[in-house]
Order: C-alpha cells, then sequence, then structure tokens
C-alpha cells in the first residue's frame, strides 16, 4: 500500500519538481547560457503565435483592416446590447440593489451570496491589466485608445449579463453541493434544450479545450511578466533574474493551487480589494494634484479617439486596440466569468446575469480609466526620453511624476492582482480540464499551469501579449456563437424577471422566504 | 457457493450510473446488504472556488451531502443497511486504506472509472487499486 502511494506521489513530484528544478538548472547558468534557452523557448512561443495568428487574427479588409476576432467582440457586444434593450442602462440601479443584498432568497440553491459571487468574479478580472494593459493600449493605439476601451467596457457589460444568465440556468448542482456552471455547461445542455444536442456538445468541447489553453496565457503568463515588470522596476536586484522572481512567485502560487496552504489565498483574497482601493485613491490623488489639467487630458482623450496620431491603422488601429485591451481587462464575451458566477445562490438566472453587469463597469469604465487619466494626465506617454517604457513600467511612471514612491506601491500591488488572479484562473482552467478529462489529472494541469506562469515571467512581453491575446480571444468564438443561438432564452427570461420585479411581486416574496428562515 | 461468501464487500463508486451497477454484483458475495460497502471520495475544492472563497460550504458539509445523496439512491435501488463512506483525496488511496482499515475480503469495482487522457496520465483508479490492495480486486468489463 505505502507503495501504491509512494508511486503516484512520486510521479506528481517528479512533475512539480520537474517543473521548477530544470529551468532553474537551465537558467542559473551563465548569462550565454540564459540567453540561448530563452531564445529556444521564445522561438518556440513565435512559432505557437504565427500559426494562430493566421487563424484568428486574418485581417478583414487588408491590411489595414480589423481583425476577424475583433470584430467578432464588437459585433458580439453590441448584439446583446441591442437584443437586451440596453440591459446595461435599465438594470444598473437593480444590479446595485440585489449586490446589496436586498433580493437575497436564503432557501435558494446555491453556495454564495450575490456579492461574494461578483467578489469572485472580480478576483479574476481586476489583475494587472488594469495597471499594465491600459499602458499597452496607450502606448499602441494613443490616448484614444482609453476611449474605445470605455465604450468596450460599456457594451461588454450586456454580453457579460448574456453570459452569466446562461451560466445560472444550465447550471448543475453536484451531489456534494458545488456548482458546474460556465460555457462548457451552457453550451452543452443550453444547446441540446434547443436541439442541437451535436453542436452544443462539440462546442463545449472546443470551449473547454480553448479555456484550458488559454488560463496558461492572459490569467497566468501575462500576469507573471507584468507583475516582473512592476518589481524589477523598483527592485534592480531582480533585472537580471527574472527565472528567481518566477520561482518565488511560482512558489507561492503553487503553495496556493496544489493545496495545503490556503492562508496565502485568504491573505491575498483580503489583501486584494484593499491594494484596489490604495491604488483608486492614489489616482484620485494624483487627479486632484494635477486638478487643472483634468479637462484638457479628457480632452486628449476624446478627440484622439476620433483622429489618432501617429496609430498605426488610423481610427480603425485605435478601435481594435481599445476593444482588445478592454476585452483582455474585463473578459466579456470570453465567457470565463460565468463559472464563478454560477455559483451564487439564487433561482432567477437573469438576477445573477444583472449583477454580473457590473463587472466590465468596475474593472473597465472606472479602474482602468482611472488609470488611462493619471497616464494622459501625467504625459509620460508622450515624453521621447520615456519612448521605452511599456505597460507596467509606463503606468509606474505616470505615478511618479506625482508621487515619487508610488512605483514600490505598483509593484506591491501588482505582484498581489498578480497572484489573485493567477489563482483565480487556475480555477477556471482546472474546471475546463476536468470538463475533457475528469477531476483525476487536474495535478498535471496544475503543474503545466505553474510551468507557464515561470516562462511567463522570463521570456519578453511582445510574445506573452501576443501568445495571451490569441488564446483568450479565441474563448469567445464558441462562446458567443452558442450565446447568439441561446439569447432568445434569455430575452425571454429577461422579460419575465422585469414584470415581475416591476409588480412587486418579486420583492415580496424574498421577503417572506428571509422571515421563513428567520422563524 | 457458500465457500464463496463473504463477510464484506467494498464497492468504490464516483456517482455513476454505470459505477452502481457494482453493487448488484457485489451483493451476489454477501448474505445481505449490511456486508456492503460503498466509498466515494471527494477531491479537495480548489481555492479559487467561490464556495472555498468565502468558505460557505466546508468540506463536512460536503461529505456530509454526498452520504445522504448516496444513501438515497441506495434506497431507491432496493439495498437496505450498506454502510456509505465518504472521504477527501485520492480516490485509490483512500479506497485502499479504507479496505484495509475495515478488513474488507473483496473489492468490486468497473474498470471505465475516468476519461481516457487521465488514465493515460496517471493510470486507471482500477489498476492502482489492484496493484497494492490487501484483498482480491473484482474488476468489472463495461
Amino acid at each position: 500500500m505505502r507503495q501504491l502511494l509512494s508511486s503516484f506521489k512520486y510521479r506528481f513530484y517528479f512533475l512539480v519538481a520537474a517543473t521548477v528544478l530544470i529551468p532553474q538548472a537551465v537558467f542559473a547558468q551563465d548569462g550565454e547560457g540564459t540567453t540561448a534557452s530563452v531564445g529556444i523557448l521564445e522561438s518556440i512561443f513565435q512559432g505557437i503565435i504565427n500559426v494562430l495568428n493566421l487563424v484568428f487574427y486574418f485581417k478583414i479588409g487588408g491590411e489595414n483592416g480589423i481583425p476577424f476576432i475583433v470584430l467578432w467582440l464588437v459585433a458580439g457586444a453590441v448584439f446583446f446590447t441591442l437584443r437586451m434593450k440596453f440591459i446595461n442602462v435599465r438594470a444598473f440601479k437593480h444590479a446595485i440593489d440585489i449586490v446589496r443584498g436586498k433580493y437575497d432568497d436564503p432557501e435558494d440553491e446555491g453556495d454564495v451570496s450575490h456579492f461574494q459571487a461578483l467578489a469572485a468574479a472580480l478576483s479574476g478580472t481586476v489583475g494587472i491589466g488594469n495597471i499594465a494593459g491600459v499602458a499597452i493600449a496607450i502606448r499602441l493605439g494613443g490616448p484614444g485608445a482609453a476611449f474605445w476601451m470605455t465604450v468596450a467596457g460599456f457594451l461588454g457589460m450586456s454580453s457579460k449579463f448574456a453570459e452569466c444568465t446562461l451560466g445560472q440556468k444550465f447550471r448543475t448542482i453536484k451531489p456534494d453541493g458545488t456548482v458546474g456552471g460556465g460555457p462548457m455547461y451552457y453550451l452543452s445542455r443550453g444547446l441540446s434544450s434547443i436541439g442541437m444536442r451535436g453542436f452544443g456538445k462539440g462546442l463545449g468541447v472546443i470551449y473547454a479545450v480553448f479555456c484550458a489553453i488559454a488560463t496558461m496565457g492572459a490569467g497566468n503568463m501575462f500576469q507573471a511578466n507584468q507583475a516582473y515588470a512592476a518589481v524589477s522596476n523598483v527592485i534592480p536586484f531582480f533585472e537580471n533574474a527574472s527565472w528567481l522572481f518566477g520561482l518565488i512567485l511560482v512558489a507561492i502560487v503553487g503553495l496556493v493551487i496544489l493545496g495545503g496552504i490556503e492562508r496565502i489565498g485568504a491573505v491575498a483574497g483580503f489583501l486584494v480589494p484593499f491594494m484596489a482601493v490604495i491604488y483608486a485613491l492614489a489616482c484620485v490623488w494624483v487627479m486632484l494634484v494635477r486638478f487643472t489639467d483634468i479637462p484638457a487630458a479628457i480632452g486628449t482623450i476624446v478627440s484622439t479617439a476620433f483622429v489618432p496620431q501617429a496609430v498605426a491603422g488610423g481610427l480603425l488601429g485605435a478601435i481594435v486596440i481599445g476593444f482588445q485591451r478592454a476585452v483582455f481587462s474585463n473578459e466579456a464575451g470570453i465567457g470565463s466569468a460565468a463559472i464563478a458566477h454560477s455559483a451564487a445562490r439564487t433561482d432567477e438566472p437573469v438576477r445573477e446575469g444583472i449583477v454580473a453587469l457590473l463587472e466590465p463597469f468596475i474593472d473597465t469604465m472606472f479602474i482602468c480609466n482611472m488609470t488611462a487619466i493619471v497616464i494622459v494626465l501625467t504625459g509620460v506617454y508622450a515624453d521621447p526620453a520615456s519612448a521605452d517604457l511599456d505597460g507596467a513600467r509606463l503606468s509606474a511612471a505616470s505615478f511618479a511624476t506625482v508621487i515619487s514612491w508610488f512605483p514600490y506601491v505598483i509593484a506591491i500591488a501588482g505582484f498581489l492582482f498578480a497572484i489573485s488572479t493567477m489563482i483565480s484562473w487556475s480555477y477556471y482552467g482546472q474546471m475546463a480540464w476536468s470538463y475533457l478529462f475528469g477531476e483525476a489529472s487536474v495535478n498535471v494541469y496544475k503543474a503545466l499551469f505553474l510551468f507557464c506562469g515561470f516562462v511567463g515571467s522570463i521570456i519578453n512581453l511582445q510574445l506573452v501579449l501576443e501568445f495571451s491575446d490569441i488564446l483568450l480571444l479565441a474563448m469567445s468564438i464558441p462562446n458567443l456563437l452558442g450565446c447568439f443561438f441561446l439569447s432568445g432564452i434569455v430575452a425571454k427570461e429577461l422579460e419575465s424577471y422585469m414584470s415581475r420585479l416591476n409588480s412587486g411581486e418579486m420583492l415580496e416574496s424574498v421577503l417572506e422566504a428571509k422571515e421563513r428562515v428567520l422563524r | 457457493m457458500n465457500w464463496l461468501k463473504k463477510k464484506k464487500v467494498l464497492v468504490p463508486t464516483d456517482l455513476s450510473e454505470s459505477s452502481y451497477e457494482a453493487i448488484a454484483v457485489a451483493k451476489a458475495y454477501v448474505e445481505d446488504a449490511s456486508g456492503l460497502q460503498v466509498i466515494h471520495s471527494l477531491s479537495p475544492l480548489h481555492p479559487a472556488d467561490p464556495a472555498a472563497m468565502w468558505d460557505t460550504l466546508t468540506d463536512e458539509e460536503r461529505k456530509q451531502k454526498v452520504h445522504s445523496f448516496i444513501s438515497e439512491k441506495m434506497n431507491d435501488l432496493g439495498y437496505t443497511g450498506v454502510h456509505i463512506e465518504v472521504t477527501l483525496g485520492d480516490p485509490a488511496t483512500q479506497i485502499i486504506e479504507f479496505a484495509e482499515k475495515t478488513g474488507a475480503e473483496m473489492i468490486v469495482m468497473p474498470s471505465q472509472d475516468h476519461k481516457s487522457l487521465s488514465r493515460f496520465l496517471i493510470g486507471s483508479v482500477a489498476e492502482r487499486v489492484i496493484r497494492s490492495a490487501h484483498c482480491p480486486v473484482l474488476v468489472l468489463k463495461s
């Protein structure tokens, strides 16, 4: 018996040890060796990216056209905004009421309250992308890209509503009380409910495959990469030791997701909202110090949105970059957040969908915009002396013009954001993996995940970004396609929900349930 | 046939319909259903599962829920007095340890216990149980 135990454990620990030790052995060598091995890794990733680019990024309308995948996301967001009759505007106040607990029905099935589900989903969305992604957008698409990010966030609220409503509607409650939900479930179960069984099953599997792979990029490698950028920015020691940083980061995430040390997860869960508040306060601080420049900064963002200067692809280029970075940050149309939202305790799918539409609002329209205004306000992005700064470093430099020690806060916040986002995304990926391969081998997924996190912190931003972008956006193909077909169901549910809400019977029944439970 | 009769037979279940078929086979080896033990292993929750993040569902509660789920199922299938065990951890390890601890005389289980890639990567639960169990293992072919 002991033998079996050890044989299994050995196999597993070997995998973990290999992921951690092999790169260490390789990168701990002299400088030349390091460059060579990083070079090999980079060329492998470049090869994968080239193939993916061909498939998903072919441009409609020639060289300066709009990439297919971005057009797809824009079309999805616009479609759901119109189909759901501007649910993002008309349900906004109701969303806040729900999150405040006014409609929490203790008798409903599910694991967590509406507020708790939103917070869990947000820990996956609010990541270092909110600090670094905005800087990348402005670097590539000019200040106007921030305007298009806001537009994308606004429209994305509707796609988020649709996917999270579906996530709730087609979830399964497992015998142990946990919830299985998300695109895999609504694609296969939802589409089969409208007579497209084979199609739904196929889309569900495709989604799960894309999801399991994509979690390695945006929610993992990109986070690790930019956390490294933020930290090495203030601790020069790490400049030439990215492998050491990668090991530390991966070790911490590994301790949490491989089980055992849940404390770290709990600590990160507490510190992340705290850091988010500190970050927001710092943005406000910068804005107050440069108060008189705010109108000009907003003017720059809006005017360059329509007449971009020196942006590849002109207006269309700025729109494409804005949408891409917004979706990268708020996941609207990607479907991943529906996994977390499915756990909410409710028997009204629409109710959780309405809660979910707050996500792009908080993430993109609020936090990303704050970063954007700070960057444009301080003007660092336009200073030729800092032309080589990108991502987290550009944001840090912008803050540093007003608060000299702020890069340290960005480093700490970035590190924590990266850890919590990586933990959340490893959960999404694990759900997809176990949907495909069963629960027994999830540790294999986790080992791969940690390996990619390590790679992310040592290779360059451009590669990580391209790889993460394509894979993340690819998830929107099966997801939105299924959502289009299921939009009739969502619209019908929404109509019935709204009429019951407006007649007041909904609040009454919730109050009655609360009373029954108290008794 | 009496010499074949056992006092305790362990049947692992992954809660799928096919895994319940093993119970019917196991039943033939015991006097009555009280000689049957059914075991299920839960995997730990991912720390980012909303239920784990907010600590709204403890492992004890999960075990309790699965326990009543199986016991209802056993009643439906007409087996009364079956001993039900729900544990947390790696299924093969849990099955082997439990069999040893309770002195089970035989383990009956289906072979198709999980999806093919997992079987390739870590071997099937049945394989690992056969290799290390202290008692005979009957693996059913589907």
